[in-house]
C-alpha cells in the first residue's frame, strides 16, 4: 500500500470521526426541536443538550488536535530517531 | 537506543499478535459456536415475538434488562484503573492500563446492545432518531452511552498509539494497519507532548462521563415511583457496583491472560495485591451502601416497600439475596484481608464471586420490584427460558472474542509505558519522594538511596 | 373541551366481569391461551381486582374493576423514550400503536400495573373473528396497550357531533364497559361538566381514587361500599 493510500485513510479515519460527532449533536438538536414543536419535555432536552453537544465536540477536537499535532511534529529526514 | 533493540527485551508482548498457535483457534470456535446459538435463538425472538422469553406480566423486564445493567456496569473498570491510577500517578497502573481500556471497549458496546435486544419491535428503533423523548431516562442512557463509548475509545486509542508505533517498525503484518493507525507517530519530544497533554486532558475528562453513565442507568429505575426502585442512593450505589464488579472483571482478564501469553514477569504478584486491596475496599464500600438501603426501608416500614423488601429477604427471592451478601462481602473481604490468602489463586476465586454476586445484585434489583406490585395482583413469577440465558452466554464469548482478536492486533500491555517506567519513572518518583520529606537531600543522596 | 373521566360505584360492582369481557371484544385484546395464561400474560385492559379482608367465617370481598385510570399526572407518559403514550387533550392517555417500539418501561413505570404486552402476535380463534370490531386498529407482536376510554367511540362521536354542527358534551359517548355493566356500577363523562353524572358522584363523600398519594391525579374514581 503506497504511502499516499495510508495517507489519505488517516485523513478519513479524522473526517469520519468529525461526521460520526456531528450526527450525534444534529441528532439531539433534532430531538430539541420536536420537542418545541411538541411542548413536551423541553426543559430536559436543552439541559441534556447543553451537556451533550460540547461534550462530543470535545472529543472530537481533542482527536483532531493529536491528529495535527503529530502531523506538525514530525522530523521528515530521520526516521531512525527514537526517543522514549 | 534503537527502537528495535529496547523492543526484543520485551518480546514477550509480541507474542499474542506474532504467534498464533491451536489453542488461539479453538478458543475463537468454541466462541463462535456459541453466538452462533445466540443469534439462532434471537431469530426465533425476532420470528415469534418477545413471548419466547420468561417474561410476562407484572415482570416485564428480565435478563435483557438484568445483562444490560450488568455489562455496562462492568465498564467502569477502564475508567478507574486507567484514569483515576493515572490521576495519582500511580506507577504500577502500567501493565494494566491497555486491557482495563480494552474491557471497557467491548464491554461497552455489549452493554449497549442490549436494549436492542430487549425491544419488541427493534426495527422501529430509528423512532429513537426522529422523535426521541430527552426526558425519558432511556433517551439519557442512550446519550451518555455513547458519549462513554466515544470518550473510552478514544482514551484506549491515543495510549495505544506509540504502540502501533512500535508495531509498524518491527514490521508486523498488515503493515498498511499499523502505518495507517499509527497516524505519523515517530517519538520525538514534541510529538510526545501533544500526546501526553491529550492524554492529561482526557483522564481527567472520562471520569465525569463514566460516573455520568452508571447514575443514568440507575435512574432508569430510580426515576419511577416503585417500591424497591425509588430511591436517593441508587445513583451512587450503581457507580459503586459498577466499579466493584468492573475491577473484579479486570482481574479475572489479567490473570486469565497472564497465565495465556506468560506475561508472569510483567504482571506480578504486587499488581494483583494492589488491586485487589482496591477490590476489598469496594466490597466494604459495596456492604456499606446496601445496608444503608436496606436499613432505611425497613425502619420505614412502609407496606409496598416491605413487601418486596420481604420477597428479597425471606420469600422466593431469599436464596438469591444471601446468595448475593455471599459472594459480594463475605467471599471477598474473607479471602482479601488475609495476605495469605491474598494470592493469585485466591484473588481469583474472589474475583469469579463477585461477578456472580453483582450479576445477582442486578437480578434482585429489576425483578423484585416488578414481581410485587402495588395493587392486589399475585406475586409475578420469572423463569428465564432458553433463549434468555442463550443471549447471555452470547454476550460473554462475543466479549472474550473481542480481548482475543484485540490482543491478536495490538499489545495486552501498554509497551511504550513500561519502557517509559524503566527509562525514567525511578527517578521522577525519587525526586517527587524527596518533594515530600521536610529535608533538602542533595542528588548524592538520592542516588546512594537507590542503589 | 370536555375531560373524559370514570366513577365505578363498588357498592354495585358484583364482580361478574361483565366489564372486563366486553372490552375484550370491542378492542379486539388478544385471547392468550391457558399455558401463556398461566405464565401470567393474560391481557386484561379492563381488570377485576379481586380483595379479601378478615378471616373465615367473617371474610369480605371486595371486587375492584380496574381500567387504565388516565391519571392527569401520569407516571408512565414521562418515560416513553419514543412518545407512543402521552397524554392528549381529551385527558385520555393515549397509546400511539404504530410509534411503540415494545421497551416496556411504561409497563415498569405504572404504579397501577395497567399496562398488557402483546408477547406473541395477537391470534384469535376461527370461530371468533366475525365477533372483531373493525373500528379498533390491531396490534403486532412486541407493542404495549391498554384501557383507551374506548377512544374510537370518542372519534365516532366527534364526527357525528361535528355532522350536527354542536360541541361535544357529556353523554355523547360512553365506554363499552359502561355500556355493557348490568347493575350500572361505571358512569362515564365529562368530569369539567359540573352538572354530569360523574361530577356529582365524585363529589360525593364515598369517593376516593387508587393510590392517591402518589399524586398522578387518575380520573377513574371509586365510590365506597355502603354497610
Amino acid at each position: 500500500m503506497t504511502s499516499r493510500t495510508i495517507q489519505f485513510l488517516q485523513y478519513a479515519s479524522i473526517a469520519w470521526i468529525w461526521i460520526f460527532v456531528l450526527c450525534v449533536d444534529g441528532w439531539i438538536i433534532s430531538l430539541l426541536i420536536v420537542a418545541r414543536r411538541l411542548h413536551d419535555a423541553i426543559n430536559a432536552s436543552v439541559a441534556i443538550g447543553i451537556i451533550a453537544i460540547p461534550l462530543f465536540l470535545g472529543i472530537a477536537s481533542a482527536l483532531t488536535y493529536v491528529f495535527f499535532g503529530l502531523k506538525k511534529h514530525r522530523l521528515v529526514e530521520e526516521p531512525e530517531r527514537r526517543e522514549l | 537506543m534503537n527502537g528495535n533493540e529496547i523492543a526484543s527485551k520485551d518480546d514477550a508482548l509480541f507474542r499474542s499478535i506474532e504467534y498464533t498457535g491451536k489453542n488461539f483457534y479453538y478458543a475463537v470456535g468454541i466462541f463462535v459456536t456459541i453466538i452462533a446459538f445466540a443469534v439462532f435463538l434471537y431469530a426465533g425472538q425476532i420470528i415469534s415475538g418477545l413471548g419466547v422469553t420468561g417474561m410476562a406480566q407484572p415482570v416485564s423486564w428480565g435478563f435483557y434488562i438484568v445483562n444490560f445493567v450488568f455489562f455496562i456496569g462492568i465498564s467502569h473498570a477502564g475508567t478507574l484503573i486507567s484514569a483515576i491510577l493515572r490521576l495519582s500517578k500511580a506507577e504500577w497502573r502500567r501493565p494494566i492500563t491497555r486491557m482495563a481500556e480494552v474491557i471497557t471497549a467491548i464491554v461497552l458496546a455489549i452493554g449497549g446492545l442490549h436494549p436492542i435486544l430487549d425491544l419488541g419491535q427493534p426495527g422501529r428503533i430509528w423512532h429513537l432518531v426522529t422523535s426521541g423523548r430527552l426526558q425519558s431516562p432511556l433517551l439519557w442512557d442512550v446519550t451518555s452511552i455513547t458519549a462513554y463509548f466515544a470518550a473510552s475509545t478514544v482514551y484506549l486509542f491515543l495510549p495505544l498509539i506509540p504502540d502501533i508505533a512500535i508495531l509498524r517498525d518491527r514490521g508486523t503484518k498488515p503493515r498498511w494497519l499499523y502505518q495507517f493507525l499509527s497516524w505519523g507517530w515517530q517519538g520525538t519530544p514534541k510529538q510526545h507532548k501533544v500526546l501526553e497533554r491529550t492524554i492529561n486532558i482526557l483522564m481527567i475528562g472520562v471520569i465525569p462521563i463514566a460516573v455520568s453513565v452508571h447514575t443514568v442507568i440507575s435512574y432508569i429505575f430510580a426515576m419511577t415511583v416503585q417500591p424497591g426502585w425509588h430511591s436517593t442512593i441508587f445513583g451512587p450505589y450503581f457507580v459503586v457496583g459498577a466499579i466493584f464488579s468492573g475491577i473484579a472483571a479486570l482481574l479475572i482478564v489479567m490473570i486469565v491472560f497472564r497465565r495465556v501469553y506468560h506475561l508472569e514477569n510483567y504482571l506480578k504478584e504486587i499488581h494483583f495485591s494492589y488491586l485487589s486491596i482496591l477490590l476489598l475496599i469496594m466490597s466494604l464500600l459495596w456492604f456499606y451502601f446496601t445496608f444503608c438501603e436496606y436499613l432505611t426501608t425497613h425502619y420505614g416500614n412502609e407496606p409496598d416497600e416491605m413487601r418486596v423488601f420481604f420477597y428479597k429477604f425471606s420469600g422466593d427471592f431469599a436464596p438469591y439475596f444471601w446468595a448475593m451478601i455471599l459472594c459480594n462481602f463475605i467471599i471477598p473481604v474473607a479471602i482479601l484481608s488475609n495476605k495469605k490468602t491474598r494470592k493469585i489463586k485466591g484473588i481469583l476465586i474472589a474475583s469469579f464471586t463477585v461477578l456472580i454476586g453483582m450479576w445477582l445484585e442486578r437480578l434482585i434489583i429489576v425483578v423484585p420490584s416488578l414481581a410485587n406490585p402495588r395493587l392486589n395482583y399475585p406475586t409475578g413469577i420469572y423463569i428465564p427460558s432458553i433463549t434468555e440465558w442463550a443471549l447471555f452466554a452470547g454476550g460473554i464469548a462475543v466479549f472474550m472474542m473481542g480481548f482475543l482478536l484485540f490482543a491478536k492486533f495490538f499489545p495486552l500491555i501498554s509497551v511504550w509505558e513500561i519502557q517509559e517506567g524503566r527509562a525514567s519513572s525511578v527517578k521522577e518518583v525519587a525526586h517527587r519522594l524527596r518533594s515530600y520529606l521536610p529535608d533538602e537531600l542533595e542528588e548524592d543522596d538520592i542516588t546512594k538511596a537507590l542503589h | 373541551m370536555p375531560r373524559w373521566g370514570m366513577v365505578i360505584d363498588l357498592n354495585r360492582c358484583t364482580g361478574c366481569g361483565e366489564c372486563a369481557a366486553a372490552c375484550k371484544i370491542e378492542n379486539n385484546v388478544a385471547i392468550v391461551g391457558p399455558e401463556e395464561s398461566d405464565q401470567g400474560r393474560t391481557m386484561l385492559w379492563m381488570d377485576i381486582l379481586t380483595e379479601y379482608e378478615g378471616e373465615y367465617p367473617n371474610v369480605k370481598v371486595r371486587y375492584i374493576p380496574r381500567p387504565c385510570l388516565h391519571c392527569d399526572n401520569p407516571p408512565c407518559t414521562k418515560v416513553c423514550p419514543v412518545r407512543a403514550t402521552y397524554l392528549n387533550e381529551d385527558g385520555i392517555v393515549a397509546q400511539i400503536f404504530p410509534q411503540c417500539i415494545g421497551c416496556r418501561y411504561c409497563m415498569a413505570a405504572c404504579p397501577y400495573t395497567v399496562k398488557s404486552f402483546n408477547w406473541y402476535r395477537p391470534e384469535w380463534p376461527d370461530t371468533m373473528t366475525s365477533a372483531l370490531n373493525p373500528d379498533v386498529s390491531a396490534r403486532p407482536a412486541g407493542v404495549v396497550e391498554k384501557c383507551t376510554f374506548c377512544i374510537h367511540r370518542l372519534q365516532i362521536a366527534k364526527e357525528q357531533v361535528a355532522a350536527e354542527n354542536r360541541d361535544l358534551e357529556d353523554g355523547d359517548y360512553v365506554t363499552a364497559c359502561t355500556e355493557s355493566c348490568p347493575t350500572d356500577a361505571i358512569t362515564f363523562g365529562d368530569l369539567d361538566d359540573p352538572d354530569s353524572e360523574v361530577s356529582r358522584l365524585r363529589r360525593t363523600a364515598r369517593a376516593f381514587r387508587l393510590l392517591e398519594e402518589l399524586g398522578t391525579e387518575p380520573k377513574v374514581y371509586y365510590l365506597y361500599e355502603v354497610e
